[in-house]
Parts: C-alpha cells; structure tokens; sequence
C-alpha cells in the first residue's frame, strides 16, 4: 500500500495505491484519521487500489460517521471494479459518498 | 588462574624496572664519566708535582758530561739514586729521561730510567734506544722540545700489551743556556683508580637492585591491596551473579573502598545488577500476566468453540437433511461464526457471520451478534425482520463501529422453500441436482451493526432433493500464498466442484485441503469459517 497526501484550498486528498489488508490497515487507518481531524474535506482517491479486506470497511464506516458527526463531507473516488465489488456485496456503497 | 605474565602486577613491575634500568644506567655513566674525570686530574696533578720536583734533582748543565761517561760517572749515580728515591718516596712507576732524536722523533734514548721497587718491571739500560710508542708521544715530545710547551700529559687507560693503564706526565729539561737537553717523564699507574671506580660501580649496581627489589615488593603488594583483590571481588561477584541470578546480601560498594576507577567499576556492576533485577522481577511478572491471558484465551476459544453446535451429525434423527460446518480461526478467538438450530419441527435456522476485524474484540461482538441473532430467530418470521431488529440492537452503543457480515436462511423442511437475507455477506454458492456449484448473485443489503435504519430483504430459493447449499466467509477466497495472490472464488468452486456429490463433511474437507495446499507455509490471516447444506426432501 501507498498513501500520498495533497492539499487543495483546505480540504486534504489521499491517494491510496495497492492493497490494504489486515497487515496495513492501522497505517491507513493512522492517516485517514489523521486527515479527518485536520480538515472539514476529506477526499479519497482511490486511483490504483485494487483491494480491500473486509477489515478496512470499518475504518471507512468510523470515518465516515466521524466526518458526517463534525458536520464535513468524506467523498471517495476513482473506485476501481474490484473494490467496487466490494463495496457493492456489502451494502458500502449506500453508505459511503461515492462520486462516479 | 591466569599465568603471572599476564597479570597487571607483572606488567606494571616490569614497566618500572625497566625505567629503573634506564635510569641506574644513566645516573651510573654519568657518575663514572665524574669519578674519572676527578680522579685523573688528582693522578695528573700527583704526577706533575713529582716531575717537577725531579728536575730540580738534575743538574741540566751535566747531562752533556753524564752521556759521555756512559752512565758510569759519580755524579750520574748520585743523580740516578736521588731520582731512584723520588720515586719510591712518591708511589709512581717511572721515572725515566730521555733523548728524542730531534730528526723526526722516530726513537729516543734513556739517559735516566728508574723504577718503583714494588712494580715488578724492570728498568732500561743507560742509553737505551727505543721506537717512540706512538704519534701522541711524537707530538708532544715535539712541542716540549721546540719549546711550545712546559708541560704535557698522555694517558693510556685502555690496559696495553706491556703495561697496565697508566699516565705519564712529561716536563722539558733546560740548561743555564735554556736550550732543551731531554724529556723528564713520570709515569704513574692507575691500577688504584680502577679499582676505585669499580668499587664505586659496584656500589652504585647493588643499590640499584636492592632499590628494585624493594620495587618489586613494594609495588606487587600495593597493587595487590588496592587493585588486584578488588578486582578478584568484582570477578568472583560477577561469576556468581551469572550463575545464581540473585543479588548479593552485600554490596560491592560496601566491601570495595577504592574511590578510583576499580570504585566505580564496582559501583556499576551494584547498578546493572540491580537493573537486572528489577528486569528479572518486571519479565517474571509480564511472563506470569502473558501466561494468565494464554490460559484464558485457551479458555475463552473452548467457550467460543462450544458455543457453535459441533456435534456431527448434528440431527441424526432426521433423514430430510445433511449439515455439516467448521470454523478455523486465524487466532485462538475469531470473529467468524456459523449457526443452525431447529425453530421448530419444520423450520431450520442457518447462519454464517464475519465481524469486521480478528481475535479477542471480534469475538465478543461475534458473542453477542451470533445470540442477539439466535433469540431474534425464535420471536421473528422471517431472515430480513430477524435481521432488522437484531441490527437496531446491534447498532446501539457500538461505538467501536464494530459490524458483521451475516447470511441467513430458514429452510422450510416440509416443501424445500428457502428464505434467505444478505447483509453485506459473501454470495452463497448452490448445486442444483446433477449441476455444479454455482455462485448465486443474490440480493444484497447493508452490514449489520452500522447503519440502525438499514432496511434488509427476503429472497426465496426452492430446493429439490439432492441440492446443496455452501456458505463461507471471506477467508476462504482471501487466502493468500506466498506470492500474495489470493485463492478467490474461482478456485473455491473448482474444488467444490471436484466431488460435488460427496456428503457436505466430505465436501468442505476437499475446500480446506486444496486452499492448504495454495497457502502451503503461509500463516493463515484471517478466520476460515464454511457451512455446507444438503437437502434431501422428504423420503
């Protein structure tokens, strides 16, 4: 897994690359928490992942719920089809702001 | 025990003995090149006093008349017995005169030779004629001839063939004219000066090596007290340390008074010895805690594994159905589950879960999910309301934003009907009879857990005699090898498919050996849960 981190005019973008699994999760779950306490914008671009384990679908349920706690918006783009599928078999998609 | 050579006092002694040598060496030549030096000017001094005394003895104007008689004349004898008496009285060797041959001072001759009675050699003859010994001879006899100089010194320490070390002092003989008419030589052995320095050296080498002796004690027993017993402590008190592993009622501190290095060295073995200690103390503990938890969670996997029905068959009494299921967690606790229960006569309960994350908070929220579930079955109709009211609980204070995955189905027994929900869960595979195993694409709702107003949705599934029915959860198809590539659904079918008429133990036997065989040496990652379901209608 790799996570690169922009800013743009205050909200913070994350790039996640490759895989997150058990292994990784706590570093993804580090910066995405990290990156939800900072901003009120939180995008996810989800450019070259091309797998999620059923452990990661937590962080982005906590996060999400987070976000939409303090009143900010988490979008999540560029889901390629397998994490998609993902998504889609667990019911994620209804639940996360996936822009298409 | 170390060889003596090696030791700190062999070292140290060694090393002031040697700078004593130098030193006694230094302090000896240097007192030897003095003691010379003083005792030759006295010898020189001696020599000259006598030489001129002894020409007042020679009447200078005669020597002409005392060479013509050939030696023989009365008054050559009255000289020779005054200067044979001078030099008895005085204590030196010779006292001669000579003749140089003022040619080229090749050769002189003796006009005069008397010698010390107690010397043991023997005079030369009146007019005897001999090689000049050498250059330094020549040119001095030279220089007190031609009236250069009044008095001149040769010495011959080094012990000759025909003499022993000795000096000569040499004073020209002048007549009422001034001319010179021969060579007044005094020669004095310096036997008793050699002896005298060798005394001396003597003395000065025996004080040295009493000094070095007393070194040697003085030194080998002052560093036996003050370094090499402490150290003998400190070794023997780190030996035992290592063998016995616990402190010394005393400390090294206490026993050891040195305030220097070895002090402080002692100082630090009382502190890692005691850093030891507590880290033995605080290991025991953690040991004795981590065993505590081992034991527990060996217990709490037992509460875990009984809590799922694992007697097989499970319902011998009843022909109509085949069930067969297992649960592998990834770590002693899993938050995987399966379930099956008879609601009543005609209706089974089946359930396969996975909570999001691994080991022991898993396993509480699979607890309480897998009975929330179980008691909601026996008071709802169907799979989706069970759902919707187990899922408004579940939802309450979860804080942690725990959820589970669940498929759930009730098999009516008497037609075959199945209904089923999905929330979020893997799709459930299906055999219809003389088919394969087939992935059903069935209708999916929302985890359970993480949303409260998630609605959930009945599908029906109508079972002839001989359909199976596989459920599992996703770490059957995440199985990952080495290589990080995943088993996947894929394969999961195939081997389902490779005897897809076996009995369901059979069955998820055949799924478990071939994900072993892709996985090989990998450790498993995550829960590993199947359920496998063969309706046989009624007989």
């Amino acid at each position: 897994m790799e996570i690169t981190r922009k800013e743009d005019n205050g909200s913070i973008i994350l790039n996640i690359k490759g895989e997150i699994d058990g292994t990784n999760v706590d570093e993804f779950e580090k910066s995405l928490k990290e990156s939800v306490s900072q901003s009120q914008n939180v995008v996810l671009d989800l450019t070259g992942l091309v797998y999620i384990s059923s452990t990661v679908l937590r962080v982005f349920l906590m996060y999400q719920k987070q976000m939409k706690a303090k009143g900010g918006v988490m979008v999540i783009k560029n889901v390629g089809n397998d994490v998609m599928d993902i998504f889609n078999v667990t019911g994620f998609v209804k639940l996360l702001n996936i822009e298409k | 025990m170390k060889k003596f050579n090696e030791s700190i006092v062999f070292k140290s002694i060694f090393g002031i003995v040697l700078m004593l040598a130098v030193f006694s060496l230094i302090v000896s030549s240097l007192g030897y090149k003095g003691f010379t030096e003083a005792l030759l000017e006295q010898y020189a001094d001696g020599a000259f006093r006598t030489a001129d005394a002894s020409t007042t003895l020679i009447d200078t104007d005669e020597m002409t008349s005392f060479i013509l008689s050939g030696g023989k004349s009365e008054r050559y004898k009255n000289t020779y017995a005054r200067l044979s008496r001078m030099c008895n009285a005085t204590g030196m060797t010779f006292i001669y005169v000579i003749q140089p041959d003022t040619t080229d001072y090749e050769h002189i001759t003796f006009i005069f030779s008397t010698i010390n009675e107690n010397s043991g050699y023997d005079q030369y003859p009146f007019g005897y004629v001999r090689e000049t010994t050498n250059e330094d001879y020549k040119n001095k006899y030279r220089r007190l001839y031609e009236g250069d100089s009044e008095r001149e010194l040769v010495i011959r320490d080094k012990g000759y063939i025909e003499t022993d070390p000795h000096i000569t002092a040499m004073m020209p003989l002048k007549n009422s004219a001034g001319e010179p008419v021969g060579i007044l030589c005094v020669q004095r052995q310096m036997d008793s000066l050699l002896k005298s320095r060798n005394a001396y050296l003597k003395e000065v080498l025996i004080v040295m090596l009493i000094i070095a002796l007393l070194v040697i004690f003085g030194q080998s027993s002052y560093l036996h007290k003050v370094c090499l017993m402490p150290i003998k402590k400190i070794t023997d008190e780190a030996k035992r340390y290592a063998t016995e592993n616990v402190p010394s009622e005393k400390k090294l501190t206490e026993i050891i008074s040195n305030k220097d290095e070895i002090g402080q060295l002692a100082h630090s073995i009382d502190q890692m010895e005691e850093t030891i200690q507590e880290y033995v103390i605080n290991l025991t503990k953690i040991t004795a805690e981590k065993e505590r938890i081992s034991t527990e969670l060996e217990l709490a996997t037992h509460i875990q594994a009984d809590m799922l029905p694992s007697v097989f068959p499970a319902f011998p009494g009843r022909k109509e159905l085949d069930i067969f299921a297992s649960m592998n967690p990834a770590r002693e606790v899993g938050g995987d589950f399966y379930d099956f229960f008879f609601i009543d006569d005609d209706h089974l309960y089946m359930a396969v879960a996975d909570v999001s994350g691994k080991g022991v908070p898993a396993a509480l929220f699979m607890i309480a999910a897998k009975i929330i579930l179980a008691n909601n079955a026996k008071n709802e109709s169907s799979p989706a309301q069970i759902m919707e009211s187990a899922n408004q609980y579940m939802c309450e204070n979860n804080k942690e934003e725990m959820f589970v995955t669940v498929w759930m189905g009730i098999l009516e027994i008497s037609t075959g009907k199945l209904k089923a929900a999905n929330a979020g869960h893997e799709y459930p595979v299906i055999r219809e009879p003389g088919k394969k195993f087939e992935l059903l694409k069935d209708k999916h709702s929302f985890v359970m857990g993480a949303a409260e107003t998630t609605k959930y949705h009945d599908y029906e599934l109508q079972l002839t005699p001989g359909s199976k029915i596989f459920l599992y959860t996703d770490g059957v198809p995440e199985a990952t090898d080495a290589h990080n590539n995943m088993f996947g659904t894929k394969r999961m079918l195939e081997a389902l498919n490779k005897e897809p008429t076996a009995s369901p133990k059979h069955i998820i036997e055949n799924v478990n050996k071939e994900v072993g065989i892709f996985v090989k040496d990998e450790e498993q990652f995550d829960d590993l849960t199947m359920l496998c379901l063969e309706y046989k209608g009624i007989l």
